[in-house]
C-alpha cells in the first residue's frame, strides 16, 4: 500500500471492493509473497553493512542486532538516522526503533513513534502507552485481553505474574518477559552472528578486477592480524562487496583446518573474484570468519621428523582441492554402521582424524567396486532354491562359474520402516562367484525363492 | 666374467643412473620381497618418485577392478610414510573392499573430478605434497606432455604415482602410446586356487605382465595377494606373492566369449 493511499484514509486489510468504493481510481496489484520474501531477504543482506547479525522477520520486518557497532556511526541515534536515510533515498518507507530487547523494539517500531529509542532499561515506560497487541500475541489472546478491558501495556504489566499465566497462557507471559528483558529471545539470523568482521571503505567508489583482488588481501591482512593477537583460526571466510545500488554479491573460501594465513586465504577467495560483478561500484568490503576456533601457534618443525605435519602439506591441498572443485568432491571414506552394503560407507571431511576403532570387517569380503544400481543380469542358469548360478550373462559376455562362495543373507534395515512395511522382497542373498578366466563378481538373488517364480539376478561389484 | 670387467660395468651402471637422474638424489625402491621379480627392475625394486602404468584388458579397462586392486596392494606399504590420494572421475570404489585387500581406507583421500584434464592436474597437485606417499589416478591416457609433467610432480618430493587407465563405459579402446612412465604393468585376474580341502574361492590371484621397464627387463608373473580378507597383519612382507614365473614368453591371447 502507498503512501498516498494511507493519506486517503485506506487500510491494509481492507476489502478491494470497500476500497474502490471509496477510492475509483484506485490502481491494485495482486499479493505476491514470495516477491516480498525476496526483497526483504535482499534487504537482510544489505543490512549486513550495519551489522554482521540481521535477522528477517517475516512478513515485513528485520532484526538488527547492534550490540557493540553503534559507536562506529558515533552512537545509536546517529546509526539510525543513517539507516533512515538510506532507506528513504532507495524509496522504503519505513519505521524503525532502537530497544534492549527484540520485543520492546518490534513494539516500538509497529505502534510507538517513528524512530523511538528507549535508553538502556527505559522500554518500560516507553512501552507503557502502547495496545496489548504490540506483545505479538496470537489472535485469540490478544482479542481476549481487550475484550477484559486492557487497553494499555501499563496496565498489564500491573498485573501479578501467576494469575496473568493462568488467564492468558504461558505464552503471552513469555513475550512480555521478553519484551521487558526478563528472558531472552532467540532470533533466526541470516548469517550466524560472527564477531570476526573486518570492513573497508573507500572514498571513491571501485570496480576495476585488481582492485577487487587488492581489497580481498588486505581485508583478508586485516582480519588476520586479529585472529592472530587473539590466537584464533577461522574456518570459513566470506568477502562482501557492497555495491552502491544496494546490493551485495559474496564471494567464500572455506579452509578444511582453521587458519588466519591472510596470504593463503587472499589466493582462495581470487580466482573467484571474476564471478563478481561491480555494477556501478563497491563502496565498501566486509570479510567475516567463521567458525572460529582456538589455535596456537605452531613451532617451526624440528629436522628428521618422523611424518610431515598436516599443516605443512596436506591442509593446503585440500584447501585448493575443496575450493576448486567443490567440497563434495573431495573426502574421505568412514565407516557407518549399517549392515547393507551401499550404507555401510559415509563420506568424511578429508581431513577428520580416522576413527582407528571403528572399521569394516575384512573377512566379510566386499567387491573394490560396488555400482550404485545394481545390474541386471540375464541368462543365469542356477539350481533352485539357493546355488549359485553356474553361468551368466552380462554386458553381452557369458561367463561360466568356475567357483563360488554364498550365500549371505542381507535383509533390510527393518527396524527404520513401518512394521505392516516389512517383508521378505528385500531379502538380498549374496554369492562371490570366480568365472572361468579368474573375474570376480559379487552377484545377489533378489527376494527369497517363491516355487513358479523366476528369480530375479543382479550384479552389484566387482572384486579385483 | 673377469672381476676387473665386472666392477668396470657397474661403474659403468652407476654413471648412467646418474645421468638418468638428472642430478636428482634417488628416491629409493620398493622391492617386492622376491628375487624373480625384482631382478626385472632397476635397483631391485618398484621405483618410488616416478609415475607407474596399469592397464586392464578387455573388460578390466572399463572396470578396472583387478587393475584398482592391483594398484591398491603396490602402493599399500607406502601408506606408512603418508596419505594417499585417489583421483577418479567416476565413483564407484568402495573403501570396504579396500580394507578386505588389507589397504588402509582411513589413510585415504578420494578426490573426484569432473574431466580428465582436472582428474591429471589434481594429481599433479597431490604429488608435489608434502605428506602425500602414493597417488593414484583413474584416468583415460596419459600423453607425453602430461606424463612428462607428472614424472615431474612425482620427483619434486618422491612420492610415486599410478596411472589407471580406464576408459569410460562403452569408449573407444585407445593404445598406449609411448610415455614417460617408468614401468607399465598389464593387469588381468587370475583363477584362485582355494588351499586343499577348502571350499570357495582362494585368495586372489593376477596375472601380470611388466610390459615396459625403463632400466629393467620385461615379465610375467603370477602373484597372489595372500593376505586379502582375514584380520591377520603381514608381519611387513609385501602384500603381494609371487606364485609363478610366467617367464618372458610371450602369453596366451585370451580367447574372446563374445558372442
Amino acid at each position: 500500500m502507498s503512501l498516498e493511499a494511507a493519506r486517503l484514509g485506506l487500510y491494509p486489510g481492507q476489502k478491494a471492493t470497500d476500497a474502490f468504493a471509496r477510492v475509483p481510481e484506485l490502481a491494485t496489484a495482486e499479493a505476491e509473497p514470495e516477491a516480498d520474501a525476496a526483497a526483504l531477504e535482499a534487504l537482510v543482506d544489505w543490512s549486513v553493512r550495519f551489522s554482521p547479525a540481521v535477522a528477517a522477520d517475516p512478513p515485513d520486518g528485520l532484526f538488527l542486532d547492534i550490540t557493540g557497532v553503534d559507536h562506529l556511526w558515533g552512537g545509536e541515534a546517529e546509526m539510525l538516522a543513517d539507516l533512515q536515510g538510506r532507506l528513504r533515498a532507495n524509496g522504503l518507507s519505513f519505521r524503525g526503533a532502537v530497544a534492549d530487547t527484540p520485543a520492546a523494539a518490534w513494539a516500538l517500531a509497529r505502534y510507538g513513534a517513528d524512530g523511538a529509542i528507549a535508553p538502556p532499561g527505559g522500554q518500560r515506560e516507553l512501552m507503557g502507552d502502547l495496545p496489548p497487541s504490540a506483545l505479538r500475541l496470537d489472535l485469540a489472546t490478544a482479542a481476549q485481553i481487550e475484550r477484559l478491558g486492557f487497553r494499555r501495556l501499563s496496565q498489564l504489566f500491573a498485573l501479578p505474574r501467576a494469575p496473568f499465566a493462568k488467564r492468558f497462557g504461558q505464552a503471552a507471559l513469555i513475550r512480555l518477559d521478553q519484551a521487558l528483558g526478563r528472558t531472552r529471545e532467540a532470533l533466526t539470523y541470516r548469517r550466524p552472528p560472527t564477531p570476526y568482521i573486518e570492513r573497508l571503505t573507500f572514498a571513491e567508489p571501485i570496480s576495476a578486477p585488481e582492485d577487487l583482488a587488492r581489497v580481498a588481501r588486505d581485508a583478508a591482512v586485516k582480519l588476520c592480524a586479529r585472529l592472530e593477537c587473539e590466537g584464533k583460526g577461522g574456518r570459513r571466510f566470506e568477502l562482501f562487496f557492497h555495491r552502491l545500488d544496494g546490493r551485495s554479491p559474496s564471494v567464500a573460501a572455506g579452509l578444511a583446518l582453521p587458519g588466519r594465513d591472510a596470504v593463503r586465504i587472499a589466493r582462495l577467495l581470487s580466482p573467484k573474484l571474476e564471478g563478481v560483478d561491480p555494477g556501478f561500484g563497491i563502496e565498501a568490503v566486509t570479510l567475516t570468519a567463521g567458525e572460529v576456533e582456538a589455535v596456537s601457534g605452531r613451532q617451526a618443525r624440528l629436522e628428521g621428523a618422523a611424518r610431515a605435519a598436516v599443516e605443512d602439506g596436506l591442509s593446503p591441498l585440500v584447501d585448493r582441492l575443496a575450493n576448486r572443485l567443490g567440497e563434495d568432491r573431495i573426502w574421505r571414506a568412514a565407516p557407518v554402521e549399517s549392515h547393507v552394503p551401499e550404507l555401510s560407507v559415509g563420506r568424511a571431511l578429508p581431513l577428520s582424524p580416522a576413527a582407528e576403532t571403528r572399521r569394516w570387517d575384512p573377512e566379510a569380503p566386499r567387491p573394490l567396486r560396488l555400482f550404485r544400481r545394481p545390474e541386471p543380469l540375464e541368462g543365469v542358469i542356477a539350481l533352485t532354491p539357493d546355488d549359485p548360478p553356474s553361468q551368466f550373462r552380462w554386458r553381452g559376455r557369458l561367463h561360466r562359474i568356475r567357483r563360488a562362495e554364498g550365500p549371505e543373507r542381507i535383509g533390510e534395515e527393518w527396524w527404520k520402516r513401518e512394521i505392516e512395511a516389512v517383508g521378505v522382497d528385500h531379502v538380498r542373498d549374496y554369492y562371490r562367484v570366480e568365472d572361468s578366466e579368474g573375474a570376480r563378481f559379487w552377484l545377489f538373488r533378489a527376494g527369497l525363492y517363491k516355487a513358479g517364480e523366476p528369480a530375479r539376478w543382479w550384479l552389484h561389484g566387482l572384486f579385483g | 666374467m673377469s672381476d676387473f670387467r665386472g666392477k668396470g660395468l657397474a661403474a659403468l651402471r652407476a654413471e648412467i643412473a646418474a645421468l638418468e637422474r638428472g642430478g636428482r638424489a634417488a628416491c629409493g625402491v620398493l622391492p617386492f620381497g622376491d628375487p624373480a621379480v625384482d631382478a626385472h627392475l632397476p635397483g631391485g625394486g618398484l621405483p618410488l618418485g616416478r609415475w607407474h602404468e596399469i592397464v586392464g584388458e578387455a573388460l578390466e579397462a572399463e572396470t578396472g577392478a583387478a587393475a584398482a586392486a592391483f594398484a591398491a596392494l603396490v602402493a599399500a606399504p607406502l601408506t606408512a610414510h603418508g596419505e594417499a590420494v585417489w583421483v577418479f572421475r567416476r565413483d564407484d570404489l568402495f573403501a570396504p573392499g579396500l580394507t578386505g585387500l588389507g589397504f588402509p581406507a582411513e589413510r585415504l583421500i578420494q578426490v573426484c573430478a569432473r574431466d580428465e584434464a582436472e582428474a591429471l592436474s589434481v594429481m599433479e597437485d597431490a604429488l608435489s605434497t608434502v605428506g602425500v606417499a602414493a597417488v593414484i589416478g583413474e584416468v583415460e591416457t596419459v600423453d607425453l606432455i602430461a606424463g612428462r609433467r607428472l614424472q615431474l610432480a612425482a620427483e619434486t618430493r618422491g612420492a610415486t604415482a599410478f596411472v589407471l587407465n580406464r576408459r569410460p563405459f562403452g569408449g573407444k579402446a585407445t593404445r598406449p602410446a609411448g610415455s614417460s612412465a617408468a614401468t607399465r604393468w598389464r593387469i588381468a585376474p587370475a583363477p584362485s586356487e582355494p588351499s586343499a580341502g577348502e571350499f570357495g574361492l582362494g585368495a586372489p590371484r593376477f596375472r601380470v605382465e611388466l610390459e615396459r621397464c625403463r632400466g629393467g627387463r620385461t615379465g610375467a608373473f603370477l602373484f597372489e595377494a595372500a593376505g586379502a580378507y582375514s584380520w591377520e597383519k603381514s608381519d611387513g612382507a609385501h602384500p603381494l606373492r609371487l606364485v609363478a614365473d610366467l617367464g618372458d614368453r610371450q602369453l596366451a591371447p585370451t580367447p574372446s566369449l563374445a558372442a
